[in-house]
């Protein structure tokens, strides 16, 4: 789409800069009218307007005439485009297009078929005013007459100058009127047009007695009542006659706009209706037998102007102000709120006591006469709005269900939709969005989340005595108990979330994501390491466990691989006898014996010397780190103490151990060198 | 320009005072604007009350500027905010422009009078317009909203009248903002309320109740 109308661009700007091509290029853009892309349609509207007004410098003025004869149909083809953005441009090119056309036939008569055409677009543009198009009605004529205020300013437009054009003017040089059309012309038939223009006038001043205030209509109305008041004299009474008997006091505040809007309608109105009695007596234009009712309706309107000039118009209260007579429905949304039955036929104010009355607990012979009867009363018009809104509720609840596939579903005829029903149809549900990854976070966060609060709820305790071989091979849950959420929480860190690389998997961000999990598990453990040392030691028994197998897993199809696939039994062996990296692992019980470091207390000897015990594996660098310990007055009792048990019950760890310990012998504190000196000999 | 701003205008008598303290602070606030002044000739207060400094439109701000400073009476003239007015004026653009020849100056979407004589007169002007001349083939008349909002002419109304005149521009720049955002959402249940002629009247009422010292006036004309 955008490569398309990036050709239009580049058409439209040879056109605007090349004289000669321009009629050419235009010609060539009329077809594209037809399109049914509204992006196309709104371009080339855009660009018919702009031709049409381009001056005669850009576009020969005698090609301009044989270009809006041609556009006609293409004119007439876009005004029927619901859009607002193509309808108003295409009124003002249609502006152009009438004066230019129009003048053609009235100096070619026989020019039959262009009349005719002409005729045709005028009768469809002028027939639009003061109605909604482009917009849907709406349930009330009274909403209605508030509502397309754009388009109709846009109209008003056209329509005035069709008036100007088919009525005549007293003879002034350089204006056109019908005046300048010759009296016999074959086709331009004067008291057809000037019929024809009178009724668009009475068309025009019909907004003036309209019996609420729409006031950016009524003020438009009014400048162009001004055109009329000179242009066309004959008329002036006929205007005059609807200015005399607009009454503010007799207008109703619209059910659509507050009491304070109507207030402000009222002095805005009064002070157009001013103005525009002002400029006809400056401009001499009021027929004598209207002089004095203008100049007693000139004070009346400037003393009631006066007398709320310096006054906050809102606060002035007017008992006399009315609402106008509602036909509408309380509740006339055209959109369904819930996707229930009640909202879908609910036409009364939906917070209406009488909305929850149960009518089911009525006996079926009363309910029928009591539908016959209210159906009886109903006025069909009514009654037929009533079901648009309805219709229009459930088409678009179907469409926000399903997307627009159902908007081609015709609902109008009932019966044929019962005809088209098919109890074989399958209906399938589309299928789930992926989530993405900040969705992903968000409900694993959540996940979380619950799983501690598991931690709190009490749990009865169950009773399965199993023997420990059994065991083995069993599932780790057979029955829920206190401890099972953590069971299940470390196993989808260390297990469930951990990703070989391959199609679709970023490993990156399932390692985020299993992160997320253990920095919950940690933090757990951080609120309070005394009574959860049991849950961290469990996790990091998984964790290396699961990434060891995970590794060697790892490291066995690439050997398999290399080996065509096959794994062998001597492949098994050698992975065995492989140093398999845990650095998840050790990165996270590092950090576990750090803050274990920086917290315990001396009195929590017992503790620390469980996790150093417990932990499937300990590094070097894990075992340097309690030396710190050692270093520390009030809890070297606890250090020397744990490389002491190391020494004694972890064989892989001696030598890191003596190691610390040669390093504190060859320290410069001589309590620690005396203590380490001590072990060393005791062990080396 | 980041705003998608309208083509507004700002008038008042001399196009000095009122509209040219809503010029700027329209354009500070980033608005396509212009302004004019619908009087005879541009006033300005004299050494008498009888005696009011009378310039063309035209004459350039930093020439009456420089006339008042010229004067006997230039001490009183400071005191009473006219040159201070002035030396804002000269920086905003170079002369007062009368709105009666202002054709040169394009059509304009929104015009906000501050004064009722100044609307009626405008009105009155572009009522004219649509009849004075036969139109060139290439003329398509287009709808202008005018707006009066009453300013007192002296400097602590004018500055808060312009304060007034910049939130109801706003205001209707937010509609149209925030009618664009829903058409492209299609989070509307009427077209109508996109459509800023539709609102045009809410939109000042709106305005109005939270202006109440600030009196209005609204008409649409075309040209």
């Amino acid at each position: 789409m955008a490569d398309i109308v990036g050709q239009l661009e580049q058409a439209r700007n040879l056109a605007f800069s090349n004289r000669e091509m321009f009629p050419q290029v235009l010609r060539q853009v009329f077809p594209l009218a037809g399109n049914a892309d509204l992006t196309i349609q709104r371009w080339c509207s855009q660009f018919f307007k702009d031709a049409f007004r381009a001056s005669s410098d850009k576009l020969d003025p005698a090609a301009k005439i044989d270009l809006a004869i041609d556009a006609v149909d293409t004119l007439l083809l876009l005004m029927q485009v619901p859009d607002h953005e193509v309808v108003k441009n295409t009124i003002d090119a249609s502006v152009v297009v009438f004066r230019l056309v129009y003048r053609y036939v009235a100096d070619n008569d026989g020019s039959n078929g262009i009349w005719a055409k002409l005729q045709q677009l005028k009768a469809h543009i002028a027939g639009k005013y003061l109605t909604t198009w482009p917009l849907d009605a709406a349930d009330t004529n009274e909403a209605d007459m508030r509502r397309n205020i754009e388009i109709n300013l846009e109209l008003l437009k056209f329509v005035m100058l069709v008036i100007d054009y088919q009525l005549r003017s007293p003879t002034q040089p350089g204006f056109f009127s019908l005046s300048k059309v010759n009296p016999n012309h074959t086709l331009m038939k004067p008291q057809q047009l000037e019929a024809e223009a009178h009724k668009l006038l009475e068309k025009v001043l019909q907004v003036l007695e309209w019996d609420i205030l729409v006031t950016p209509v009524v003020t438009a109305t009014l400048t162009q009542l001004a055109f009329v008041a000179h242009r066309k004299p004959q008329f002036i009474t006929r205007v005059f006659k609807t200015v005399e008997n607009f009454d503010l006091a007799s207008k109703y505040q619209s059910n659509y706009e507050s009491v304070e809007e109507f207030k402000l309608s009222r002095k805005y109105t009064d002070r157009s209706i001013r103005i525009f009695l002002s400029h006809t007596l400056k401009y001499q234009l009021v027929p004598p037998n209207y002089q004095q009712v203008a100049n007693k309706k000139v004070s009346q309107v400037v003393s009631r102007g006066d007398e709320v000039r310096r006054r906050d118009i809102l606060a002035i209260e007017d008992p006399s102000i009315t609402k106008r007579k509602f036909e509408g429905f309380e509740n006339g949304t055209k959109r369904l709120q819930n996707l229930d039955y009640k909202s879908l036929y609910c036409l009364t104010d939906p917070n209406n006591e009488l909305n929850s009355f149960d009518l089911t607990t009525l006996p079926p012979n009363i309910l029928v006469s009591m539908t016959i009867a209210a159906l009886n009363k109903a006025l069909p018009e009514r009654l037929a709005k009533g079901l648009d809104i309805i219709c229009l509720r459930y088409n678009s609840a179907l469409q926000g269900a399903t997307g627009s596939e159902v908007k081609k579903l015709e609902l109008d005829d009932e019966d044929d939709n019962m005809e088209n029903f098919s109890s074989d149809t399958v209906f399938t549900l589309p299928p789930p969005q992926a989530l993405n990854f900040a969705e992903k976070k968000e409900h694993l966060s959540l996940i979380i989340q619950n799983f501690f609060s598991l931690a709190d709820q009490k749990i009865p305790e169950v009773n399965d005595k199993q023997d420990t071989g059994a065991q083995l091979t069993q599932i780790a849950i057979k029955t829920w108990k206190k401890d099972s959420w953590y069971v299940l929480l470390t196993r989808l860190a260390t297990r469930g979330m951990r990703a070989a690389p391959g199609e679709g998997i970023d490993v990156e961000k399932e390692q985020e994501l299993a992160d997320m999990v253990r920095q919950a598990i940690f933090d757990y453990f951080l609120a309070n390491i005394h009574s959860r040392i049991d849950i961290v030691i469990e996790w990091l028994n998984e964790e290396w466990y699961a990434e060891k197998v995970f590794n060697e897993g790892k490291a066995l199809q690439k050997m398999a691989q290399e080996n065509n696939g096959v794994v062998t039994e001597e492949m098994r062996i050698e992975v065995d006898f492989l140093t398999t990296p845990t650095p998840i692992y050790e990165k996270w019980s590092s950090k576990v014996l750090d803050s274990m470091i920086s917290f315990i207390e001396p009195g929590d000897r017992k503790i620390f010397i469980r996790l150093l015990s417990d932990l499937p594996y300990l590094t070097d660098e894990m075992v340097s780190r309690i030396k710190s310990l050692c270093y520390d007055p009030g809890r070297a009792k606890i250090g020397f103490l744990s490389l002491q048990f190391l020494v004694m019950y972890r064989p892989p760890v001696k030598s890191a151990c003596l190691n610390v310990l040669k390093e504190l012998a060859e320290g410069d504190q001589d309590d620690l060198k005396e203590e380490a000196t001590k072990l060393l000999e005791k062990y080396s | 320009m980041a705003i998608d701003s309208l083509k507004i205008c700002t008038v008042c008598a001399s196009n000095n005072n009122r509209s040219m303290e809503s010029h700027k602070q329209l354009k500070d606030a980033g608005y396509d604007v212009k302004s004019f002044g619908t009087g005879s000739a541009v006033r300005l207060p004299g050494p008498l009350i009888d005696r009011p400094n009378v310039y063309e439109f035209g004459t350039p701000y930093e020439d009456i500027y420089n006339d008042l400073m010229s004067q006997e009476a230039h001490k009183m003239y400071e005191s009473n905010g006219l040159i201070h007015m002035l030396n804002r004026n000269r920086h905003v653009k170079r002369a007062p422009e009368k709105w009666h020849a202002n054709a040169y100056a394009g059509k304009f979407d929104l015009v906000i009078t501050c004064e009722e004589r100044c609307f009626d007169s405008v009105i009155d002007d572009l009522m004219y317009r649509l009849v004075n001349k036969e139109d060139a083939d290439t003329e398509v008349k287009q709808v202008v909203h005018v707006v009066n909002v009453d300013i007192k002419d002296d400097n602590e109304n004018a500055f808060i009248g312009a304060k007034g005149i910049v939130k109801l521009v706003t205001m209707i720049h937010e509609f149209k903002e925030r009618a664009k955002e829903k058409r492209k959402n299609g989070s509307f249940e009427d077209e109508s309320e996109l459509l800023l002629e539709d609102n045009m009247m809410r939109i000042l009422t709106e305005w109005q109740r939270e202006h109440t010292h600030l009196q209005t006036l609204y008409g649409v004309a075309y040209y």
